[in-house]
């Protein structure tokens, strides 16, 4: 099996899909600046049951260039709505066990109150607008994680 | 000289539980010009006729960002059909 890692760093910004398990140590370290007060982190990792269903394991997969992207701009939204100095977001793909972390996001900025709003925005926006997909593995079957329906662009003819 | 109408060539990916439906994640399609993204799913539609049944809950997207469905095609566009997301 070939493990794949795909990295977007700018000065203010980190943002990871990989096969690999996450370095949130990492990751916190990059936006963590002299100049910050606080850093906001969620690790979103794997539960040991859905709807009273013990889980086995789960599987991710992305439109990896898209979901990037998608990643790039929640990153450029913090920076435009919220007053923060960096943020990463990684999220992993491929099997994961139990416990496992799947998505990790880190916000640093001067005073916590905007980096408590933007790690409740990044990833309310991620979990809506990122096309990454989640399989649920139970002893009797697997089923696809009930998602949201990102928001499309209106028709071009109801819209004009 | 035959006529020949012009036709528009696309590459066109399934994801997650759709990938699984239509039984592949990728292929190369042909499209008659001034196709749009509505058409393309039809076209998989009349191949899977329970294809019909997501269409409520699919979106598209065109070269990786996401599109209406009335969205005309270019040559050499990726036309990505992805089901409600549930990353986190």
């Amino acid at each position: 099996m070939n493990r794949a890692t795909e990295t977007q760093t700018s000065e203010t910004g980190l943002f990871e899909l990989t096969d690999d398990p996450l370095d949130t140590a990492a990751a916190t370290a990059f936006v963590r600046g002299a100049g910050d007060g606080a850093i906001v982190a969620f690790d979103g990792f794997v539960r040991n049951q859905s709807h009273g269903r013990a889980t086995q394991y789960l599987e991710y997969e992305a439109y990896k260039p898209m979901a990037l992207g998608k990643l790039l701009e929640i990153g450029a939204q913090l920076h435009e709505k919220f007053a923060i100095h960096r943020v990463a977001i990684l999220h992993r793909l491929g099997r994961l066990e139990i416990g496992e972390t799947s998505v990790f996001i880190a916000v640093s900025a001067p005073h916590r109150a905007a980096a408590f709003d933007a790690c409740r925005y990044a990833i309310d926006t991620l979990k809506r607008t990122v096309p990454i997909w989640k399989k649920e593995f139970f002893a009797d079957g697997a089923v696809w994680a009930d998602g949201e329906l990102p928001p499309l662009p209106p028709n071009r003819k109801s819209a004009s | 000289m035959k006529d020949v109408s012009p036709v528009i060539r696309v590459r066109v990916l399934f994801f997650g539980q759709l990938r699984e439906f239509v039984g592949f994640g990728e292929e190369i399609n042909d499209l008659p010009e001034n196709a749009t993204i509505s058409d393309i799913f039809e076209s998989y539609e009349r191949r899977h006729p329970k294809l019909c049944e997501f269409r409520r809950s699919v979106v598209a997207s065109r070269n990786q960002e996401f599109a209406p469905w009335d969205s005309t095609i270019a040559p050499g566009d990726e036309i990505a059909f992805l089901p409600p997301v549930s990353g986190g």
